[in-house]
């Protein structure tokens, strides 16, 4: 059986190429591939007829409990005939249906139909509940792209997405329910399921597994109140319609009532909700068949009645039921489907479907009106038609289970609208109003004639040789569905019966309808309260509702104003530390208050004004130069608690935002109005210090608890005897922990290149006017300072494995001095004494930087450890660190200088 | 020391957070500096104030003696540099947004805003 799936599924997406290269017969050979398997089918229908059952499986996912199991019983059998059957039709009748469609839209339909017929056989075939689920989805998948095949419809896009939503929602409680039975039984098999209904029904989850096995088998059939995408979904071309919304796919919500019934039935509500949501569904889509203006959409409706016949069979109990809900649903596929392939004929010749402004169709498409008729009398279950046996077992079946009438009277009702659709239907385009007759766009053609004929011959010849398909296919599917064999006994006269008796109400009740269908047609339409209350229109105000208020959610929380979305960070940080706090219900221990140094204590505190004053100060020069301030005394904080390589940096780097940001200031308008009001600048000062307390408690305690640090006291140890190191801060940075400062030195690289293609002067060079005159005090100075610093971050980038000093200051101090010579003669003379574009020595730098730990992997030790030669005791100690720390150098500069040449060049322009 | 150095630092990480929180870029980006420099202070705290020595060791020994934590101090060493990249980073955009905007108000950066959410016209909203 997974060969015949990879058969089906390889085929479909190759064969259907055929239709590229050939015309008109294009679909008789795609059609030999449903043929093929059907043949395939019936060549095992021994073993069905038996009633044995085919498994098969290869382990998918053991863990999730997802195996490839699929098994062949007499139920799937029927349906495997089934989807074949009609398959091959469809494909042929396609054939003759899209011939005004170019070749490239037929090989799609037909790759679409025969992956649909794939996705059927694997959903059918399937017996992991997981595996059943994906084939499942895949079905809804492939409707919607066939509801939806005329894409540049906006009619159908609509009916697919609407097709797809309803669907896919109950694939969606598919999925719910077969999560839960997982859970539940510890196994996806459904076999398994169906054995321990009773253990399924009695667990919490049974309640639910039941309401969503019963939604998704609503949804795909149509059931109300889902019934409402059917209609739509004859926006499908009409082979579509026939193949997918009558024959097969809207049958899988039947196919998966008829497994679960054991599971449902085990529930004290199981069977009612069935049998009524049946019995409205039949009301409420016999009315609607009434009031249906065009050909497909009468015979939507009559589906969805079918439909609900088919699940009232299933809700019943009984033996009778089944047996009658089997034969229903062969007979109803049949006629069905060939009363579709009819409607397809009428709209394909004609070019319209309302069944007022056709008629006298005999003369052009006679074979047609035979095969109509054919199916017709079928479906309205005359004798000796194959739909006349199975009314009658409906009948039986409803007289023989134990429920109230009311089901009954509805389904004689309903069979009475039947009949009349079935004449209506029949007589109006065909037989009656010769007058109405128009030219017609396309004649009978062997494709398009043949499949109706043979559905409707086929409805004929099983009623009156019904011993093979029993053998083979009822008797099997009943006892499969039903447990236990079953005695199927098929035969077109049982005697003068009360099921006769109520078949002879039933018609003769169509019979009025077919008479006076126009005033009652013509007065259903006159009530537009049907319209305006109809769960589609519900379905619509729902979708907009849930647009509009996501909307509304989205503009109330992404209201795009930066500082509330900033605003609800930091309150939320705040809040979260507070509640965490409060959680582990502890209080910050306190350290012990320590002696007071006098100069320390003077520079913190002026670091704290000048970031207070940065707050107060209006201006923006004032705020640079305070947060300057704060800058160089954390700076001198540093110096003077033992961290000399820190306050090198932090100098360096706060006199080149002091360049950098003047530059920027320089372009932009210093007075700006104040962007907050004084209630924003108070709430924003409270949650500020909310957040600034809680830090505050927070090192404090981290500072109570402080314990011996394990690696700095290893580092400490190790950073002189393994890397030939004194100044431990640089040891670590270049040697220790060399890749994570590789990828430091890259992100400066990467934000360098960034600011580059950002600040790239667009088009046109600034105008080469007469030089700034420079400066007094630079043009004395200036060159002189240069060269000093230059010199001085070469010293600082050479000694900094044993002094304080190292690549990344070093960096900072050569581009300091290249700030200066900008500074003092511009931004173009700066550039040109240092000869090279700044992202240029970014890349050699990188280069270093990756290229100093490959040595190490020459000489078979990880990547980035260095090597170091003694110097032969002429010349230093060498290592490989000193390429690395030249790397970090030459990206720090090179980094710095085009954010400097770039600033200070977008900002005089 | 301790807890003056947590003062200064949580104090400073406050008034950058009120100075990131205008809408003035410029005033949100000295605030990132400024947070920059806070959090820094805060880190070195937590290496524990407990020597004045620089982590440098002396000729002649072969193992670091009494002196202040070096791993916070490398730690912030990458800290400052990548802060100050991120300063001037936002400054460059600051640049462009004026020289393309006009305007250093957050408020008024609201180029994408104008363009209306995508697939305005979806046909479930026609």
């Amino acid at each position: 059986m997974i060969v015949v799936l990879l058969i089906s599924f390889f085929g479909a997406c190759t064969v259907p190429l055929l239709a590229r290269v050939m015309g008109r017969g294009a679909g008789f050979l795609i059609a030999l591939l449903p043929l093929g398997l059907l043949t395939g089918f019936v060549s095992v229908a021994s073993i069905v007829e038996r009633g044995w059952v085919r498994g098969q499986g290869i382990p998918w996912a053991p863990q999730l409990g997802l195996d490839f199991t699929l098994r062949l019983d007499g139920f799937s059998f029927l349906f495997c005939l089934l989807v074949t059957g009609i398959g091959a039709l469809v494909i042929i009748y396609s054939g003759g249906y899209l011939t005004g469609k170019p070749r490239v839209e037929r090989s799609r339909f037909f790759t679409l139909i025969l992956l649909f017929m794939t996705a059927m056989l694997g959903t059918v075939l399937a017996e992991n509940l997981l595996v059943l689920l994906i084939f499942w989805e895949a079905t809804s998948v492939l409707s919607f792209l066939l509801v939806g095949f005329d894409g540049r419809s906006s009619r159908s896009r609509r009916a697919a997405t609407m097709a797809l939503q309803v669907t896919a929602f109950g694939g969606l409680m598919l999925l719910a329910a077969v999560c839960m039975i997982g859970h539940v039984l510890g196994t996806y098999s459904m076999a398994e399921a169906v054995r321990q209904a009773d253990v399924i029904a009695a667990s919490p989850f049974g309640g639910p597994i039941v309401a969503c096995i019963l939604i998704a088998a609503f949804t795909k059939s149509a059931q109300f109140p889902f019934h409402f995408w059917l209609p739509n979904a004859m926006q499908a071309p009409t082979p579509a319609s026939a193949y997918l919304h009558s024959a097969t796919m809207v049958k899988l919500g039947i196919y998966l009532l008829a497994r679960f019934e054991p599971v449902f039935a085990a529930t004290s509500w199981g069977r009612a909700t069935v049998i009524t949501v049946a019995c409205i569904t039949m009301l409420v889509a016999a009315l609607q068949a009434l009031r249906a203006e065009n050909f497909k959409s009468a015979l939507a409706y009559s589906t969805i009645a079918s439909l609900g016949i088919l699940t009232l069979l299933v809700g019943l109990d009984g033996p009778a039921a089944t047996v009658a809900m089997v034969g229903f649903l062969m007979a109803h596929a049949l006629y069905k489907a060939a009363l579709f392939f009819c409607a397809g004929s009428v709209i394909h010749s004609t070019g319209q479907q309302n069944l007022r402004s056709l008629g006298g169709l005999v003369r052009v498409l006679p074979i047609t009106a035979i095969a109509c008729l054919g199916a017709s009398l079928s479906m309205a279950g005359i004798p000796p038609f194959l739909g006349f046996i199975s009314k009658e077992f409906l009948f039986e079946a409803q007289l023989e289970s134990s429920w109230e009438l009311v089901p009954l009277a509805i389904a004689v009702l309903v069979n009475a609208v039947m009949v009349g659709v079935a004449g209506v239907i029949t007589l109006r385009p065909f037989f009656l109003g010769r007058d109405k007759l128009k030219p017609v766009r396309h004649k009978e053609s062997l494709s398009i004639v043949a499949p109706p004929l043979l559905l409707a011959l086929a409805g004929l010849i099983i009623s009156l040789d019904p011993d093979w398909i029993t053998r083979v296919a009822l008797r099997p599917a009943v006892a499969a569905v039903y447990g236990r064999p079953v005695e199927v006994d098929i035969s077109v006269w049982h005697g003068i019966t009360p099921m006769l008796m109520l078949s002879f109400v039933a018609v003769s009740i169509g019979l009025l309808i077919i008479r006076f269908w126009r005033p009652i047609h013509t007065r259903l339409r006159s009530v537009d309260r049907l319209d305006a209350y109809s769960v589609e229109r519900l379905w619509e105000r729902g979708l907009r509702g849930l647009v509009a208020g996501a909307r509304g959610l989205t503009a109330w929380v992404q209201h795009g104003d930066l500082r509330r979305y900033l605003l609800m960070v930091v309150a939320g940080t705040a809040a979260l530390i507070l509640w965490s706090v409060g959680m582990a219900d502890a209080w910050p221990k306190l350290p012990e208050p320590g002696d007071v140094r006098i100069a320390p204590t003077i520079v913190a505190l002026v670091g704290l004004g000048g970031a207070f004053a940065a707050t107060r100060t209006k201006s923006l020069v004032a705020g640079l130069v305070a947060t300057g301030l704060t800058g160089f005394s954390v700076a001198i904080t540093f110096m003077m608690n033992g961290a000399p390589d820190l306050a090198l940096t932090q100098f360096t780097v706060e006199a080149l935002i002091v360049v950098l940001l003047t530059a920027l200031l320089l372009a932009i308008p210093i007075a700006t109005p104040a962007t907050r009001t004084p209630g924003m600048r108070r709430s924003d000062a409270i949650i500020a210090a909310l957040l600034a307390g809680l830090l505050f408690f927070g090192f404090l305690d981290m500072a109570a608890h402080g314990h011996e640090s394990a690696a700095g006291e290893f580092f400490g140890r190790m950073s002189y005897v393994a890397a030939q190191g004194h100044n431990v801060v640089n040891v670590i940075l270049v040697d220790f922990r060399a890749i994570d400062t590789l990828g430091e030195t890259f992100v400066i690289a990467v934000s360098a290149i960034l600011a580059a293609s950002l600040l790239a002067t667009r088009g046109r060079k600034a105008a080469p006017g007469t030089p700034a005159p420079v400066h007094f005090s630079f043009a004395i100075v200036g060159r002189g300072l240069a060269l000093l610093l230059l010199a001085a971050s070469i010293v600082i980038l050479w000694r900094g494995h044993d002094q304080p000093g190292g690549g990344f200051v070093g960096g900072l101090v050569a581009a300091l001095a290249f700030a200066v010579l900008s500074l003092a003669y511009g931004v173009d003379r700066a550039q040109r004494s240092l000869r090279a574009r700044p992202l240029t020595l970014v890349g050699i730098g990188m280069g270093c930087a990756l290229v100093s730990g490959l040595p190490a992997m020459l000489a078979g030790k990880p990547y980035l450890t260095h090597l170091w030669w003694d110097g032969g005791g002429v010349l230093p100690k060498l290592g490989t660190t000193i390429v690395f720390d030249l790397g970090v150098y030459l990206v720090v500069l090179g980094a710095v200088l085009a954010f400097l040449f770039g600033l200070q060049r977008e900002a005089s322009r | 020391m301790t807890y003056l150095y947590a003062l200064v630092g949580a104090g400073m990480f406050g008034c950058a957070i009120i100075l990131i929180l205008s809408r003035n870029m410029v005033r949100m980006l000295l605030g990132l500096s400024l947070l920059a420099t806070g959090t820094n202070m805060l880190l070195f705290l937590a290496g524990r104030i407990r020597s004045q020595q620089p982590p440098i060791i002396e000729e002649g020994v072969r193992t670091l003696g009494e002196s202040a934590d070096p791993i916070t101090q490398a730690m912030i060493l990458t800290a400052i540099v990548i802060g100050f990249a991120l300063t001037v980073m936002l400054a460059v955009l600051v640049l462009r947004a004026w020289r393309t905007q006009g305007t250093v108000d957050a408020r008024d950066g609201d180029a994408a805003e104008t363009l209306g959410p995508p697939r305005e016209r979806d046909p479930v909203d026609a």
